[in-house]
């Protein structure tokens, strides 16, 4: 019996060499010592691995140790293998064939495994790299931008195209949520337009076309009143030149029309208020208008110290019967002087003279409506809720504390003509006449028998007599004084006279009280008020009623000067004012946009359209 | 890929001393007397100054014509910078000199700083916008470090390259590799199993094995080898020296093997250094582009 040992060893050319060895014997031992049969110079092999032993036609292997080999792929500590068929033992890093040879048996041993696992073949270029370490550099890189290009760039588009059909709807907007297209916003919204961050179709409408106006409208048909037709306001603004021409053509050729909304209300800037429009933007129209939109009535305007028209006043040219709100103004020029037919006689100078009847008349009844030395002008006018100007002077608060229309008196009741309604004037005066007799002579003697020769008794009895009779007719006289000159209703108001002569359908002409004579800009009367009345409006040199006391551009240069501080004059304490502290562009009845946001800081309520001048611009009539 | 990047450091100034000086190289950042470094210095200055005089209403932002006139400018500066990319791989003759290219790719990449941040207008917020800078500011920032590591690092590598017998290639470093792993596996062919498994253990680790993390710090906690030369250190520390014991051989060779594989591993490390930060580099580069087109795309798509 006999075992033949071959060591099969790789040349470095790939040749293999094998050295073969013969062990005599039933048994022989495998492992790395050099004294066993299968000698495996592995350390992964124990020194005395396992043991063969031949019995007939079966070959027993049992490990020496308790580590285990293998055979034929399956780990085992011992196996019994038919030497007919043959098998595959590997220990550690060593494969034994198992064959026979006539009588002997094979055990063809080959070295499968490299020594060590640098031994094994490495690709160095990539083994001295981080390759396989991180993520490739080419696959991360599209995986970034493809990543980058799904998130922020198609979400939003399939955001957008499913919420198309909410553009244009005021009440509507989209869902609570995200939506990916606010990834796109640069910068928050005004504080006006917060609510709609999460909605950006309601301004961003279509794909590819910027803002418009008609977006804008949707909420703001209310609010943003037209300044002027845009074509008119794109003339007036004049071709842009030098770079302004360049930055202007550029802008609409990429479909950015000049004109529109968002070119002042720029948005996503930050999350406060507008600011005031600059009076450089009012002023690239207005500046030298007349020469661009030859037909404006409008004066040039570009800076309130510097270069701005007189005002023009809205003065009545009659006042009428019934909607004063019709009454026909015109806008005249401070400059002209002009004059307004309200229809009431008032010297001013009169009633605030300090020395005159007036003045005395002011002292007698101040402990009853607490004058002062001489009448003042809050005696008769008083400021308006807002205290931006004056209610209408009334007649029975005001004038009547001294121009008494009383005209009987009965116990200590006095019984007054009623104002304002002359047909009930003349009734009153008929039914005094009629329902009163004539004073009673005191010697007006009785019924009883007279002596003969008294002839003034009956004379006094006759013209009693006589008096009685035409009692009714005195009213006719009455009304006659009280319409005409020295009677209470003509001493203020322009009596229209009786339609012919014996008649006495005397009338009252329409009186209208101007509350607003600034319809394009604004005034406020609070805001003044450290300043005495008759340093701007001088009544005291008023003699007439038809007198307009309203203060030219002049009086208001002493104080205030242009945005940059420009003046013709020199101004003490100047008020640099720009076009927006009287102005707005969307202008309503209301406060100008800048001194609104100012209240609204200052927690006062703000002078809307509604608040301001309740009567509008002309005072209710008064007949 | 390692020699590709190797080749493809540019070489920084040797430092020199004393008259022993070499001025005939001159490194990308140096190239022609830093004249890219001039040329984007006066680009960063006069869009600095231009930002403080130009007036927009009603603050500096994106939208202007002058932030327009800063994002086309920074657009297309990012588009050529990443045309490095292809330019390194086209071999080109001539004037075509990917020094230059390097130069102003490195001092206009600097620049865009400047530019990209003006044209924000200094209004970020969690948007695609300030994506696209949020990405180039990576890309720059990455690209400062690359910088920064390149011109420091080769020279650590020569140093732990450098042997009594001259400079080690990567390949001499495998093959002493190998050649100590084989003379370990002879050497331990007489020991017992115990002491043979530590040593198998050594030599079945892979010496280029380990993550990313281990590499760049160099910190290799499972050392086998290590933990070969401690344990049967610690097997024998009370046997009595006989003279011919087999352990002795195998321990010199442990050392020998750990020594080597210490410099490997410092080689690798600085390796990892030169290679990282274009792993930043040039995906962040992609997301960039991608970034940039869905940030421009955007503001025409909501004109």
């Amino acid at each position: 019996m006999m075992f033949i040992v071959r060591q099969v060893a790789l040349k470095a050319d790939g040749s293999e060499i094998v050295r073969q060895t013969e062990v005599a014997g039933e048994e022989i031992f495998i492992g790395r010592n050099a004294s066993n049969g299968v000698h495996l110079p592995d350390l992964a092999v124990n020194p005395v691995h396992a043991k063969m032993v031949r019995r007939g036609g079966e070959l027993i292997v049992t490990a020496e140790s308790a580590q285990p080999f293998d055979v034929d792929g399956r780990s085992v500590e011992s196996t019994t293998i038919d030497v007919a068929r043959g098998a595959e033992l590997r220990f550690g890093g060593h494969i034994i064939a198992l064959g026979t040879e006539g009588d002997a048996i094979t055990l063809t041993v080959r070295r499968v495994e490299a020594v060590s696992d640098s031994a094994e073949d490495k690709d160095e270029a990539a083994i001295y790299s981080l390759k396989g370490l991180l993520p490739g550099k080419r696959m991360s890189a599209w995986g970034f931008a493809l990543l980058v290009l799904i998130a922020c760039l198609a979400w939003p588009v399939y955001t957008w195209s499913s919420y198309k059909d909410l553009a244009y709807k005021e009440k509507i907007s989209r869902p609570a949520g995200f939506h990916a297209d606010t990834m796109w916003s640069s910068g928050k919204l005004s504080l006006a337009h917060k609510t709609l961050k999460n909605d950006c179709q309601s301004c961003h409408v279509d794909a590819f076309v910027s803002v418009r106006d008609n977006a804008c409208m949707t909420c703001h048909q209310k609010d943003a009143g037209p300044h002027a037709p845009m074509a008119r306001q794109l003339d007036a603004r004049g071709d842009p030149t030098g770079f302004a021409a360049f930055t202007r053509f550029v802008a609409a050729s990429f479909n950015k029309p000049a004109g529109r909304c968002v070119e002042c209300h720029t948005e996503h800037e930050g999350a406060g208020a507008m600011e005031p429009t600059q009076q450089r933007f009012c002023a690239e129209c207005h500046d030298g208008m007349d020469t661009r939109l030859t037909d404006t009535k409008l004066g040039n305007a570009a800076d309130f110290g510097k270069a701005h028209p007189q005002f023009q006043a809205a003065v009545l040219v009659r006042p009428l019967v019934g909607d004063d709100a019709k009454a026909p103004r015109k806008r005249i020029s401070l400059d002209k002087r002009p004059k307004e037919n309200n229809g009431l006689k008032f010297p001013h100078d009169m009633h605030l003279s300090k020395t005159n009847g007036v003045a005395q008349m002011g002292r007698r009844l101040s402990a009853k409506y607490g004058f002062g030395d001489a009448l003042e002008c809050k005696d008769c006018h008083e400021p308006d809720k807002n205290n931006v100007g004056f209610v209408e002077v009334d007649m029975e608060k005001s004038c009547a504390m001294c121009h008494s229309l009383a005209f009987d008196k009965i116990g200590d009741t006095y019984r007054t003509l009623r104002h304002g309604q002359p047909e009930q004037v003349k009734a009153d005066l008929r039914a005094f006449y009629r329902s009163t007799p004539p004073a009673r002579p005191i010697n007006l003697g009785s019924l009883a028998r007279q002596r003969p020769g008294v002839v003034n008794s009956r004379r006094t009895a006759a013209d009693y007599a006589r008096a009685v009779n035409f009692r009714g007719g005195r009213a006719d006289q009455a009304i006659r004084q009280v319409f005409s000159r020295g009677g209470a209703c003509y001493d203020c108001h322009v009596v229209v006279p009786p339609s012919g002569s014996g008649r006495l359908d005397f009338r009252i002409a329409p009186v209208a009280q101007t509350s607003r004579y600034m319809e394009k800009g604004w005034f406020t009367h609070d805001a003044h008020d450290k300043e005495e009345c008759t340093s701007c409006h001088l009544a005291e040199k008023s003699s007439d009623a038809s007198d307009l006391l309203l203060p030219g551009i002049k009086d208001c240069r002493t104080c205030h000067v242009g945005e940059t501080g420009a003046s013709l004059i020199k101004v003490k304490k100047p008020v640099e004012s720009t076009c927006a502290m009287c102005h707005d562009y969307h202008a309503d009845k209301g406060a100008p946009w800048l001194l609104r946001e100012q209240d609204k800081k200052k927690k006062r309520p703000e002078i809307t359209a509604s608040m301001a001048h309740p009567g509008g611009a002309a005072a209710r009539l008064r007949r | 890929m390692a020699s590709q990047a190797q080749t493809a450091a540019p070489a920084v100034r040797k430092k020199t001393t004393g008259r022993q000086r070499n001025s005939m190289h001159d490194g990308f950042l140096r190239h022609k007397n830093f004249r890219w470094m001039k040329i984007a210095t006066v680009l960063s200055i006069t869009c600095l100054v231009s930002y403080f005089l130009v007036d927009v209403q009603p603050r500096h932002n994106g939208g202007s014509w002058y932030g327009y006139t800063l994002g086309t400018i920074g657009a297309l500066l990012i588009l050529w910078l990443t045309c490095l990319g292809l330019r390194k791989r086209a071999i080109t003759p001539g004037g075509w000199s990917l020094k230059a290219w390097t130069s102003a790719h490195v001092y206009l990449g600097l620049s865009l700083i400047v530019i990209g941040t003006l044209h924000t207008g200094f209004q970020l917020g969690w948007n695609v916008h300030t994506l696209a800078w949020s990405l180039m500011m990576i890309v720059i920032i990455s690209g400062i470090v690359g910088i920064y590591f390149y011109a420091t690092l080769p020279d650590n590598l020569s140093s732990n390259r450098a042997d009594s017998d001259g400079a080690v290639t990567e390949k001499m470093m495998i093959e002493q590799l190998r050649s100590l792993d084989r003379q370990l596996h002879d050497a331990g062919q007489p020991l017992d199993p115990s002491q043979a498994a530590l040593v198998q253990a050594s030599l079945e680790q892979d010496p280029f094995a380990g993550n990313f993390i281990q590499r760049i710090t160099n910190s290799y906690s499972g050392c086998e080898t290590r933990a070969a030369i401690a344990e049967l250190r610690r097997m024998r520390a009370y046997q009595p020296r006989m003279g011919d014991d087999p352990l002795d051989k195998v321990d010199g060779l442990l050392q020998r093997k750990e020594s080597t594989l210490a410099r490997l591993r410092k080689h690798l490390q600085i390796k990892a250094l030169l290679q990282v930060w274009l792993y930043v580099h040039v995906p962040m580069t992609f997301a960039l582009l991608a970034a940039l087109s869905a940030h421009i795309f955007s503001v025409f798509f909501y004109w």
